[in-house]
């Protein structure tokens, strides 16, 4: 077992906001406060981002340690070779998530040796006193992960909480269903809370458990109202700071931190924006990352396409938020009630729109709602391939996009030479990696794609400025 | 066998090779079809709605071809398989397609079915992850949705007699399919993995009352046999996933073992659990789908002090099979992209190794192409266990 892969050095990515780039030191002490509670003899939960049970864990003042966000870091690092081959030694198919495996092969190691492994990034991965997996409609590694570690750390109990929502379909309103979803998210909710009694031996304060939702939900708006001001041309903040953004956005929902965060990158923002400030001194195109998560290893690409003039507006990947005040949240003094119906409000944000327009759905929708609000001159995306959960129906979700939107009208010369209208497709690129495995990148052939793709922008941008001349 | 005996699996046969040819004759005469992947799907109320209920099976012997132009090659090999046969038109004659929650690779990819298919219908049914009450309650709710949604489609109601005269029927079909474990049981066996692989195959293809006929005259058949086709050889338990074409299971017999169980889709694992009856059809099929069959989709908490309790509980049904049918070796057999049956490996492994079973793991990619890979690693555990 290759254990003691070198770790590469690297120079700290050029962010655009001072915001985003304070948000290394953010995790990083987030992580050592982990470890330190521990110490402590705090309680800790193995925990997933985007679960619905952010300020029910903060009101019972359990300390999350966020395991995506650890592999994540490891991939950063460029550090996680060592244990994605530590979880393939154990049996585990190099295939499957590589958070998964990241995490599962940190934990082997920590537990064989009774303390952190050697090196571990920023301090390592504390250990749990509770592992909160999630059944959603999506993430078969947030039901699975945590019980296959239970292998390693048999004591430490779970509680998979089951957050559905209904998928799509033509022929059933959210309305015919949306009594017995709430009903059973409450349900699971309050089994959540029952367990982390039952683990913490304290009982919630469900009046601190209302002001810590009713803060999440100030912080999604003032999210959702701060990435807004990225409409600005030329933008303040691309996908490349969005991606360090998304820290405080959830991992640090329910807390005062992550809201004072955001009203800080907001004035940062109005003031760029004030100063006609971009990300780049002379914008040329505005590109949707229009799917997949990061490669954690080169969020310098974002740098790369910002070399050539290409900003990121607006992403779908880690905009998990939606203004409050527009997901119909009926009034209720029950905390856990909001959460269920913020959670189900979120999911099916896009559905009344899809049914308006034949041929679409919700995801498609959301591209062409970005594409319209932000300008958008092309679709970038990426393929992670241990991920199934946020990289299967990208292609499709193109495909349909240009058989159904074909926004950029330009004359082009037809019979007769005689200028004709016809509308082109909107041109997207989607690339290949990982989210943590460096063994799936090349770094040559990323920027060979991204210069062919720039090409692509140059010409139509020609193009239209012939025909328009 | 005689040319007489041999009758039902003549059908069979035929059935395998052409598979939905029955479907494809009745829907001919005016029967509609309802398409649908994987186990999770209640047949009970697709029959009961007036369907015949076609499962979608996929082949190791096509290229994938179309179906890549639409859909990412991170997808589940399987699955893949089966959208590329269907995208290509095997199933258009079909009226709709039902897709369960069973993994992210069906899931996530619902959308680019209901589309790419262009059928009239299309239903994703939202099972949910854990066992417990809300869960049951959650999933009873969601197929009444199932329900109307059908009874809205087929412009015919659903009664509770109706349903209940459904999951008769399957639960007949269920005892008939464990029936033919029956004839496994002696060494060597008096049929072949890839037979009993076969005929449950095209049980999955046929409207329930015919699949009963058709494996009565089979069993039948089988039952008279007086010599085994087989040799005594290792007998081997098959564990994984869904296995829907003979060419896995034959070349392990054809490597000198026999196949005498298996934990899989198409299989123990989704053929041997029945309805209960006597209560309300829906919480009897909540409780069938989403406890009974023992797919790795669903989590099941922990149970006992120790993991090995835990493992006794999550896997004791292949213990059961390892030893009701005297098993020499296990062939652990997961598709590359597959989350759920792929965390679990290590611990179906500890599982077996505990029950003191050699084990054998392979991750295959639902091909023809990898065959030869195959056969390396299974001659090679044959020599092992001989």
């Amino acid at each position: 077992m290759a254990e003691e892969v070198k770790k590469e050095e690297r120079k700290k990515r050029k962010t655009a906001t001072e915001a985003a780039s304070k948000i290394g030191s953010m995790v990083k002490a987030a992580i050592g406060g982990t470890v330190r509670a521990k110490e402590e003899g705090k309680k800790l939960a193995y925990s997933f981002i985007v679960c619905s049970y952010d300020e029910i864990i903060r009101a019972m003042d359990i300390v999350p340690v966020w395991t995506e966000n650890y592999a994540g870091i490891c991939g950063a690092k460029r550090d996680a070779q060592r244990f994605l081959e530590r979880a393939e030694s154990l049996g585990f198919s190099r295939s499957l998530c590589t958070y998964a495996l990241c995490g599962l092969g940190f934990d082997q190691w920590r537990e064989e040796l009774g303390e952190m492994p050697p090196d571990a990034p920023w301090g390592g991965q504390a250990r749990p006193d509770m592992m909160l997996s999630s059944g959603q409609i999506l993430c078969d590694p947030r039901n699975k992960w945590y019980q296959a570690a239970q292998q390693f750390m048999p004591d430490v109990p779970i509680y998979d909480v089951g957050l559905p929502w209904p998928l799509y379909e033509d022929d059933i309103e959210i309305s015919e269903v949306q009594d017995y979803y709430i009903a059973y998210i409450v349900a699971e909710l309050r089994g959540l809370v029952k367990f982390l009694e039952e683990q913490t031996g304290k009982k919630m304060d469900y009046d601190r458990l209302r002001e810590l939702v009713d803060l999440g939900e100030r912080t999604w708006n003032l999210i959702w109202e701060t990435y807004e001001l990225r409409r600005a041309v030329p933008t303040p903040m691309g996908t490349g700071d969005a991606m360090n953004t998304m820290v405080p956005m959830v991992f640090m929902l329910g807390t005062q931190e992550g809201y004072d965060f955001f009203a800080d990158l907001n004035r940062e923002l109005k003031e760029k924006i004030a100063k006609g400030e971009g990300v780049v001194p002379d914008e040329k195109y505005r590109l949707l990352w229009g799917g997949g998560l990061p490669s954690w290893f080169a969020l310098t690409d974002f740098n790369y396409f910002n070399s050539k003039g290409a900003v990121f507006p607006v992403e779908t990947t880690y905009r998990m938020i939606e203004p409050i005040y527009r997901l119909d949240i009926p009034d209720t003094d029950d905390p856990l009630e909001r959460l269920a119906w913020r959670w189900l409000g979120y999911w099916t944000y896009w559905y009344d729109r899809a049914k308006k327009r034949p041929g679409s759905e919700p995801d498609v929708e959301r591209l062409i709602q970005y594409i319209e609000d932000y300008q958008i001159d092309g679709v970038v995306m990426h393929e992670a391939f241990s991920c199934r959960t946020w990289h299967l129906g990208l292609i499709w979700q193109l495909n349909q996009l240009q058989k159904i939107y074909r926004p950029i009208p330009v004359l082009v010369l037809g019979a007769g030479d005689k200028k004709k209208m016809e509308r082109r497709e909107l041109p997207s690129l989607i690339l290949e990696s990982d989210i943590v495995d460096i063994s799936s990148y090349s770094e040559v052939d990323t920027r060979n794609r991204i210069d062919a793709f720039i090409e692509t922008l140059e010409s139509m941008k020609k193009n239209k400025a012939d025909t328009t001349n | 066998m005689s040319g007489e005996k041999a009758h039902g699996m003549a059908k069979v046969e035929r059935y395998y090779e052409d598979y939905g040819a029955r479907a494809r004759e009745l829907k001919a005469q005016g029967q509609g079809v309802m398409l649908y992947l994987c186990s999770l799907v209640p047949v009970e109320l697709i029959s009961a709605a007036g369907f015949v209920p076609l499962r979608i099976r996929g082949s190791v012997h096509e290229p994938i071809t179309k179906g890549d132009t639409q859909l990412e090659t991170i997808a589940c090999p399987f699955m893949r398989s089966c959208f590329d046969i269907s995208v290509k038109g095997t199933y258009d004659f079909a009226d709709g397609i039902i897709i369960p929650h069973a993994c992210d690779s069906m899931s996530r990819t619902y959308s680019v079915w209901r589309y790419s298919l262009g059928l009239r219908y299309a239903h994703f049914i939202n099972l949910p992850h854990t066992v417990r009450g809300a869960s049951m309650e959650f999933f009873r709710s969601e197929l009444q949705t199932f329900r109307k949604s059908l009874v809205r489609f087929a412009g015919k109601e659903i009664t509770d007699e109706s349903l209940a005269e459904a999951i008769d029927a399957y639960n007949e079909n269920r005892d008939k399919a464990k029936a033919f474990y029956e004839l496994r049981k002696g060494d060597p066996p008096l049929v072949t993995g890839t037979e009993i692989l076969k005929i449950l195959t095209v049980g999955m293809s046929l409207p329930v009352h015919e699949a009963n006929e058709l494996f009565d005259e089979v069993l039948e058949e089988l039952g008279k046999r007086k010599d085994s086709p087989l040799d005594k050889a290792p007998r081997i338990l098959v564990d994984g996933a869904c296995v829907d074409n003979i060419d896995f299971i034959k070349l392990i017999e054809d490597s000198g073992a026999n196949v005498v169980a298996d934990s899989l889709c198409i299989g123990t694992r989704d053929y041997w659990p029945r309805a209960e009856t006597g209560m309300d059809p829906i919480k009897s099929l909540a409780h069938r789908y989403l406890d009974k069959v023992n797919c790795p989709r669903t989590y099941r908490e922990k149970v006992g002090d120790s993991y090995e309790d835990d493992l006794e509980a999550r896997f004791g049904d292949i213990g059961s099979l390892v030893k009701a049918f005297a098993v020499d070796g296990v062939i652990l057999y997961v598709y590359k992209y597959c989350d759920p049956f792929g965390f679990e490996v290590p611990a179906r492994e500890a599982y077996l190794d505990q029950l003191g079973v050699p084990t054998l793991y392979l991750e295959d990619e639902y091909s023809i192409g990898t065959i030869g890979r195959m056969r390396t690693r299974i001659q090679a555990f044959l020599e092992m266990i001989a």
